[in-house]
């Protein structure tokens, strides 16, 4: 669903992203970490076609995002770590612009779904100013789901949420997962990885240091041990530091 | 613990000095600083008009008339600036501003409220950071006041005495936004505050009025000019119950027209008393403005994050959900579903039926007011009234009409991860700004058309026929005109992101200035180089036809040479343009 060959993102001088290559099933999530500065966002910008890459290929749905970028994107969702709103419409005239954008037919009564789903049905004719931290999150949640996308980015998914929220989130993509969606978010947070993801990339300067399922990543840096934690093994995978 | 706020104020203002002074070593910000100087210079260097400088030469009657003396004018000036300042205060008391008396940014309130430092050392440092504002507020208006050579006195005069009026009104201004603040504490309502207001208001006028009406001077008869007219509304004025509210502004503006050092240090004398009250007034009032500086300061924060963010709309969010400007069906063109996006950003006016109305409104009141006037003047005023507004918002409009990919660029990462090619977002985003444009431009020649109709009669070439064959022909081009306006500044916007981000921090100094200044010089000189085939092909068009097939036929057949240029070029630099913005990281381009 998702194929990264030889992925490079080089800005002038500084390479963010070196010749980073994977693959993401359909139900498949993969969870990006690594340290600050690694190039957990400039890949999952490249990778959604927000910024084209220096190098390498991307393929989402065997469709190359460079070649046909729009048909590609048809397919995916991008979930930014802040929601990023239009002021002045309301919670419904947001999904009824997307769905003219994405040529949903019959959005109105997908849209009152997910809008029930979401527990945002109430707040339909309200503008993003009248609404909650994480009430615009479930709109862009709803706007980026309308389309039913097979192929969805979450960076910093679950960044200013509350519990309830957070788990909601998580219920949200292991959901979608189920459904048959290929997923990658990037995030800081250990124990999102443990109970979302299906399998882990761990990026430092911009190369990949580790990729495997979570038994396997842990298996590779455990070293024999047993009841080594996940944040230990993240510490031994990208040596302690940023550098 | 003045000395800490002091401190703070003072190495605010040291670092805030020199981050700008380091950020000239960007070229972008030392070309800005370049410009800025040097339309300041040519602002400030050049000779201001003598409007009050008495005739030197002998002139007839009406021109002698016209002109006032020195000694006529400043007595003039007191009467009108104090009439000013009195309407200043009334307006403070009655349409009070939203914000509060006292105006802090988030930081101070986050820093200096839980700190140990009481009430009244706050309003201290508040009086006194408004102090700085004030006193480059002064130079600036002596600066542009210094024309005035009739008034005398001196440079140093004429500051002090800007710095009085600005600092009292400053004063006056707080004073009242404290009091009625503790008037609303009291719990009284906003409409029984109004009530008492209008009351008193409505007292105000009667009693200033009687005496007026009563023992107002007699204006001159005959042929007599806007001096000897002016005059006679300053007597009028200056009586009776009025005569004694125009007095503290007369007292507070002395300083600032005395003649000289004698005048001023007399008049100094109770221009400082009414300061001194002020001051007195506002660091005693005992009134709680904590709450009101909180909400104020968060608002402030929001405004400008939007505004850094791209977002120039004046005023804050909308409170409430406009109603859709047309019914947004799916399927259908993407792009439109960027007009009905950006359309419901703007104001309820720019709707199609107000649109629809204006131009009922123009096609039945122009002619009225020709007809009505009796004489072609009339028409004239009309036809070059429309015209001038037409060509500045031809020139003009699209630096202030931004609802697109300018007031977008902040969700660009959103945008880019829509199935669409680049143009395709950025002909969306253009849509609303073009509407509106065009909207206001077809409105402007349809004044301008009606108001040509007398002309018609004394000139033999500008019959109906012609006069809406390029009328049609003008409708036809203005969309594409103000499509060509508009891809400027956005290509601005794509292409030099850094340089077109900069110029949104608000305030800035003068370098910010001067970059906006070439930006704008740059807008003009872009479109007239994209106007030049235009222009050389429809002139040789109607040169070589109008002959043959007549001027109506010539200027349909050059509109069309101008359609197809104009639509090649558009289509040219919004593929471009597209290309640019698909390629486009703005997190990239504004590194440092």
């Amino acid at each position: 669903m998702i194929e990264v060959s030889a992925l490079s993102k080089r800005y002038g001088d500084f390479t963010a992203v070196r010749d980073l290559s994977f693959t993401v099933q359909p139900g498949e999530v993969l969870g990006l970490v690594g340290p600050n500065g690694a190039g957990k966002t400039s890949t999952l910008r490249s990778l959604a076609g927000i910024i084209p890459p220096s190098g390498g290929t991307v393929r989402i749905g065997g469709i190359d995002l460079a070649a046909e970028p729009v048909a590609a994107k048809r397919l995916l969702a991008f979930f930014p770590d802040e929601p990023r709103l239009f002021d002045y419409l309301t919670v419904r005239q947001h999904l009824n612009f997307v769905a003219r954008i994405y040529g949903v037919a019959d959005h109105t009564a997908l849209a009152q779904s997910l809008l029930e789903e979401l527990e945002i049905a109430e707040k339909a004719d309200q503008l993003p100013g009248e609404l909650s931290r994480g009430m615009k999150q479930k709109l862009a949640i709803a706007c980026g789901l309308l389309h039913s996308p097979r192929v969805m980015f979450f960076d910093e998914p679950l960044t200013g949420l509350d519990p309830l929220g957070i788990r909601r989130m998580k219920d949200s993509i292991l959901h979608r997962a189920r459904d048959g969606a290929a997923i990658v978010l990037s995030s800081h947070l250990l124990h999102l990885l443990q109970e979302v993801c299906s399998h882990v990339l761990i990026l430092k300067k911009g190369e990949k240091i580790a990729h495997g399922s979570l038994a396997e990543i842990s298996a590779q840096f455990a070293h024999g041990e047993t009841g080594v934690s996940l944040e230990e093994i993240f510490i031994r995978a990208t040596g302690g530091s940023e550098n | 613990m003045l000395g800490a706020l002091l401190y703070l104020r003072l190495t605010s203002l040291k670092n805030l000095l020199l981050s700008r002074l380091r950020r000239l070593r960007q070229p972008k910000y030392l070309l800005g600083a370049a410009v800025g100087a040097a339309y300041f210079y040519f602002i400030f260097s050049r000779p201001f008009g003598g409007s009050g400088r008495p005739s030197t030469s002998s002139g007839s009657a009406a021109a002698a008339s016209f002109t006032l003396s020195p000694v006529e004018l400043v007595p003039l000036l007191s009467v009108f600036g104090a009439f000013a300042l009195v309407l200043i205060a009334l307006f403070t008391w009655l349409v009070p501003s939203e914000k509060p008396g006292l105006t802090f940014s988030e930081a101070e309130v986050a820093f200096l409220f839980p700190a140990p430092i009481s009430r009244r050392r706050l309003i201290h440092f508040r009086l006194l950071g408004a102090q700085l504002h004030i006193f480059l507020s002064a130079i600036f208006f002596t600066l542009l006041s210094r024309g005035w050579s009739f008034l005398g006195g001196h440079v140093l005069t004429h500051i002090v005495g800007w710095w009085l009026v600005l600092t009292v009104v400053n004063l006056h201004f707080t004073g009242a936004a404290l009091t009625l603040n503790r008037i609303f504490d009291a719990g009284i309502s906003v409409w029984r505050r109004r009530l008492v207001i209008l009351g008193g208001l409505t007292v105000l006028v009667v009693a200033a009025a009687i005496p007026i009406w009563q023992n107002a001077p007699a204006f001159p008869t005959g042929n007599f000019g806007p001096g000897a007219f002016f005059s006679a509304i300053a007597r009028t004025i200056d009586t009776g119950l009025l005569h004694w509210l125009l007095f503290p502004g007369k007292l507070l503006l002395a300083p600032f027209l005395a003649a000289d050092l004698r005048t001023f240090f007399f008049a100094l004398g109770p221009a400082a008393l009414l300061l001194g009250a002020h001051y007195f007034w506002v660091s005693r009032l005992e009134v709680s403005f904590e709450e009101a500086s909180v909400a104020h300061a968060e608002k402030r924060a929001a405004r400008v994050e939007r505004f850094q963010a791209g977002d120039y709309r004046l005023g804050s969010a909308p409170a409430k959900a406009r109603r859709e400007p047309f019914p947004l069906r799916v399927p259908g063109r993407p792009e439109l579903a960027f007009l009905w996006k950006n359309l419901l950003g703007t104001r309820a006016v720019f709707h199609w039926r107000v649109w629809a109305g204006c131009a009922v409104a123009i096609m039945i009141g122009v002619p009225w007011i020709i007809r009505a006037g009796g004489t072609a003047p009339f028409a004239a005023i009309i036809a070059v009234v429309a015209a001038v507004f037409a060509i500045y918002t031809l020139l003009l409009g699209p630096q202030l009409a931004r609802q697109d990919l300018r007031s977008d660029l902040p969700n660009s990462d959103i945008l880019k991860t829509y199935p669409l090619t680049g143009w395709q977002i950025l002909l969306g985003e253009l849509l609303t700004p073009i509407a509106i444009l065009t909207g206001l431009l077809w409105l402007s020649l349809l004044a301008v058309m009606l108001a040509l109709a007398p002309r018609a009669e004394t000139v033999s070439w500008l019959t109906p026929g012609f006069r809406l064959t390029a009328g049609l022909c003008a409708a036809a081009v203005i969309p594409a005109l103000c499509t060509l306006q508009l891809l400027i500044p956005n290509a601005a916007a794509l292409l030099f992101p850094a340089w077109f981000q900069s110029t949104r921090t608000r305030g800035g100094g003068i370098e910010l200035m001067g970059q906006r200044l070439i930006f704008v010089m740059g807008q003009l000189f872009v479109i007239l180089i994209s106007l030049l085939p235009v222009v050389v092909g429809c002139a040789l068009v109607i040169f070589a036809s109008q002959w043959l097939i007549g001027p109506a036929a010539a200027v349909a057949l050059a509109t069309l040479l101008a359609l197809a240029i104009l639509a090649a070029e558009i289509a040219g630099g919004l593929w471009w343009l597209g290309e640019r913005f698909e390629k486009l990281d703005l997190a990239t381009e504004l590194r440092p």
